[in-house]
């Protein structure tokens, strides 16, 4: 299930929300932003150097669903695994952390 | 067929895989293999720095000041770090310049090299500013049984390759009887076999060895002391998760056999091989974190919190390239060691380090015993 909202009054923009699934839990994230940020914001413990896409030192698995990368990112990304630093998230997707 | 510094033959340089080809003639970068390398070559370039750029007086003065043992642990580091950026420095040239066949990876090799050349260029810096004799600290390196039994692990790959691709050059395939060696099969299984354990190896070299050093230096930072040092280190280490990124690239291009499908056999078969040199990196990583403390931990490290970080690095760095982690520990026992490895913040000018006044939120270390005065537990 993908959300659309009006986030903000003077924002004619709308605000598309995709939900976020690990485990047991979940988190709505925008398109506005990589998700790393957005983990971090809702008190995730991500793992991560350089924030620009070439360490891969934030790589979570991509269980399933899609993201984009706006710029390609110099890191090898694994098949079925995503970069969090600077993937946008385009659908909802379930991800699995390292240390689960 | 030996080396040629400028290849006359006429072939299509995009058909060539990354290593063991044609030899390089015309250094183009209007049509690339592997992308990839160009785009690690520019960014390699965007983050050049210069080790005098950072002010290193208060180290000095921060040095003077530290525990023996505390001495004990920043010395040996460096003596350790100078030692991996020598090898560093000269062997991505000597081992892969002869048999790399593209011309984006060559140049992406010389500019991995040179920066590795600028690091020691900085460890000389720190050392020059922090003691009055250097050369006690050079010394060393060479005799310190701790450090050249790292020394043997990271430059065995490096030297076979190198042995046997000089054979190869001169005498070409076949088996070679060597005055004092005896016989050597110089085949290109076995020459591409020694390149990519050499170029796991070197993984290994930057994606573990290193994080140890990185690790206590920021310790250090993390209490305001050897402030100076941290920031070189921070340059160091965001040079060295790009080099780690190249290095994976390349494992990972030939073991997907696309390159060259006979990598993909050998990467297979190597499997268990390079299990090995990440473990036995991982150990004696451990080992090193017990010398660095047998004399007394620092706050916030000791030699535990360190073996469990470097388990926990080899797990990252082995899922990177497609291997199963191979220790228990799941979680990062140093977090706050990230937001020192994060390169965007990367600043030298003082008043964002040093001055106490100058940030937001900071605690003040300067106590002295009276301020606990009224303090009841």
């Amino acid at each position: 299930m993908t959300l659309t909202s009006n986030s903000q009054s003077n924002d004619d923009q709308e605000t598309i929300l995709h939900r976020v699934l690990w485990g047991e839990k979940q988190l709505l994230v925008s398109e506005h932003e990589p998700l790393l940020p957005q983990l971090e914001r809702a008190g995730v413990f991500v793992e991560y150097q350089c924030r620009e896409g070439y360490c891969s030192s934030c790589s979570l698995k991509l269980i399933r669903g899609h993201v984009i990368y706006p710029t390609e990112p110099l890191a090898w990304v694994q098949s079925g695994y995503l970069l969090a630093c600077c993937a946008i998230v385009k659908s909802d997707i379930e991800i699995a952390f390292f240390n689960n | 067929m030996s080396y040629s510094t400028f290849n006359r033959k006429r072939f299509d340089s995009m058909k060539e895989p990354m290593f063991f080809g044609e030899n390089v003639n015309v250094a183009r970068y209007d049509q690339q293999k592997h992308p990839i390398f160009e785009k690690l070559i520019e960014k390699q370039l965007s983050f050049f720095w210069r080790p005098e750029e950072v002010d290193l007086s208060s180290d000095r003065k921060d040095f003077q000041r530290l525990e023996e043992h505390e001495q004990h642990i920043f010395l040996s580091n460096l003596k350790y770090q100078t030692l991996l950026d020598s090898v560093q420095g000269r062997s991505p040239n000597v081992a892969l310049l002869p048999i790399v066949s593209l011309p984006e990876l060559e140049t992406w090799i010389e500019t991995w090299a040179f920066s590795e050349t600028i690091h020691s260029r900085s460890y000389t810096h720190i050392i020059r500013n922090i003691v009055n004799d250097p050369t006690v600290v050079f010394d060393d390196i060479t005799v310190n049984e701790e450090i050249t039994r790292r020394a043997d692990s990271v430059s065995k790959y490096y030297d076979r390759l190198i042995e046997m691709v000089n054979l190869y050059n001169t005498l070409g395939v076949g088996t070679h009887t060597i005055s004092g060696r005896g016989d050597i099969v110089i085949s290109m299984k076995e020459l591409k076999k020694a390149l990519y354990l050499t170029i796991a190896s070197v993984n290994v070299l930057e994606a573990i060895r290193f994080y140890v050093s990185f690790a206590c230096s920021f310790a250090f930072a993390e209490r305001t002391l050897m402030e100076g040092n941290a920031k070189i280190i921070k340059l160091i280490a965001r040079d060295e998760a790009l080099h780690l990124t190249g290095t994976q690239h390349m494992l990972n291009i030939m073991a997907n056999g696309r390159d060259d499908p006979e990598m993909a056999i050998i990467a297979n078969e190597c499997k268990d091989d390079v299990i090995h040199i990440f473990k036995e990196a991982a150990e004696q990583e451990k080992d090193w974190s017990r010398y660095l403390f047998k004399d007394g931990s620092m706050i916030g490290l000791n030699a535990q919190i360190l073996s469990q970080y470097v388990d926990y690095i080899t797990n990252m760095r082995m899922q990177a390239i497609g291997l199963e982690p191979c220790f228990e520990t799941k979680s990062n026992p140093i977090p706050w060691i990230n937001s020192w490895l994060v390169s965007d913040n990367v600043q030298v000018a003082p008043q964002e380090a040093e001055i106490s006044s100058y940030l937001v939120g900071q605690i003040n270390n300067d106590l002295g015993e009276s301020d606990f005065d009224d303090f009841d537990l």
